[in-house]
């Protein structure tokens, strides 16, 4: 199963860099027409690739002008199950997860975020630094950004035992992000990341190495279809690797997530089908069990709201 | 007597919607006062380039639509609860001004009209914007 999973990582990169390298010559030829229309002689660097610095539970390249405060809200229901018997209501009355965070840009390239989450009573600092961004000429064909966030489980003491340290709640997610925006309606990111978590049961591993793809396809000015997906790697050089047990639950299930963007001037909504039922990406990529191709998914919705100072 | 207070009340209501309604009447809009810097702008987009029904229409469909409308005759759905009228930019008048004057009041704003410099960033998409603007003349 890994090794397909492998594979199919293996081929989706390639499949990207082609992508890239081919728009590259192309799109060199269509800038260089509009440049000399429009009389504009300094690179000017590409409209942000994403409407939303935010994509389900996915960070994207996109920041906000300094000195924009952003308020960001996630929740996901709880997930469909399709027994004949069940009384949910496809998971709307079930336990649902939430997030409530705000999102403030220091510089055009730097933001900082802080944010609480119900489940695990997360709370987390996030930050997001744009290292270089894709130009309409093509100079630089894509945009990098680093992207970190800190989690903070706020569960009572008892949850880690006689071995309690403050230490045991902190979990870190870092993650390099590569975008092209290939033209006015598609865009894609490529997102290798790294999780660690300070304490997890013995059965576990502390570290967990991901591949992430996202993409957005605009099908009318505000209106867009969304998808992404966190493949966690099962990597056995990594360091203090542990092979779980077949007794204890697996824990490497692929989070997907596929839905609709409406964006207006100063909002982005999102509602999607996923099947990881945490917010923060190190919950998704460390502890999701659910397959989303046996139908074990979630209706989740977002919303921003940005504020110009 | 019951009559009379009943009157009373009908009379009483029927002054409070009268009023309420004439507090509601959106005013238009003074005349605007745009510094020689932004008035003397041209746009850098000519009538005509392909980002105009691209970039500008996709841009003002984001930012401005919701109020302005559509088409630009102040008809969106936020428009009803304005104070002021966000005009027509189909209309002659609104036509007949400078490119430098559509550009401050779109992009640099007054009161109910926010500032856009934040929102769209690039200075050849706002002369797209304003292009799009000027093709809704009638």
């Amino acid at each position: 199963m890994m090794k397909k999973i492998y594979l199919l990582l293996r081929i989706s990169a390639l499949a990207f860099l082609t992508l890239i390298i081919s728009q590259s010559v192309a799109f060199a030829q269509e800038e260089a027409t509009e440049d000399t229309i429009i009389e504009t002689p300094k690179e000017r660097p590409v409209r942000p690739a994403f409407e939303s610095g935010l994509l389900f539970d996915a960070a994207t390249t996109t920041l906000q002008p300094s000195k924009t405060l952003e308020m960001i809200i996630q929740h996901r229901f709880g997930i469909i199950d399709f027994d004949d018997n069940n009384t949910d209501f496809l998971g709307i009355w079930g336990v649902s997860n939430i997030r409530i965070g705000m999102n403030y840009s220091i510089l055009d390239n730097l933001t900082v975020g802080i944010g609480a989450t119900k489940f695990n009573k997360m709370e987390d600092l996030q930050v997001k630094y744009r290292v270089i961004q894709q130009t309409r000429s093509n100079s630089i064909p894509v945009t990098v950004v680093l992207y970190g966030v800190a989690g903070i489980d706020g569960s009572a003491d008892t949850k880690w035992e006689d071995s309690y340290k403050f230490s045991n709640r902190l979990s870190y997610f870092t993650q390099a992000i590569v975008s092209r925006r290939f033209n006015d309606k598609f865009s894609l990111q490529f997102a290798p990341g790294f999780t660690h978590y300070n304490a997890v049961d013995s059965a576990y591993n502390h570290d967990r190495i991901s591949l992430s793809f996202a993409g957005r396809y605009k099908f009318t000015p505000q209106g867009s279809f969304i998808f992404s997906a966190d493949f966690p790697l099962d990597i056995e050089g990594i360091k203090d690797y542990k092979k779980v047990d077949a007794t204890a639950t697996v824990y490497d299930r692929p989070n997907i997530c596929v839905g609709f963007e409406i964006a207006t001037s100063t909002h982005a909504f999102h509602i999607y089908l996923a099947n990881a039922q945490g917010i923060l990406p190190q919950e998704d990529i460390m502890w999701n069990k659910n397959d989303f191709f046996k139908g074990q998914f979630l209706i989740g919705l977002n919303i921003t709201r940005l504020w110009n100072f | 007597m019951k009559n009379t207070f009943k009157l009373a009340a009908i009379i009483c209501v029927a002054i409070m919607f009268v009023t309420a309604n004439m507090a509601m009447a959106q005013k238009a809009g003074g005349p605007w006062t745009v510094p020689a810097k932004y008035k003397a702008m041209k746009s850098t987009v000519k009538a005509g380039d392909a980002s105009i029904n691209t970039v500008g229409k996709e841009t003002y469909n984001k930012h401005c639509k919701s109020c302005h409308g559509a088409k630009g005759l102040g008809d969106g759905p936020k428009a009803a609860n304005l104070k002021t009228s966000t005009g027509d930019f189909s209309a002659a008048k609104f036509q007949a001004q400078s490119d430098g004057d559509i550009y401050y009041q779109s992009f640099i704003g007054r009161d109910e009209m926010p500032n856009f410099e934040k929102k769209i960033l690039d200075e050849a998409d706002r002369w797209a914007v304003v292009m799009y603007m000027r093709a809704m003349k009638k």
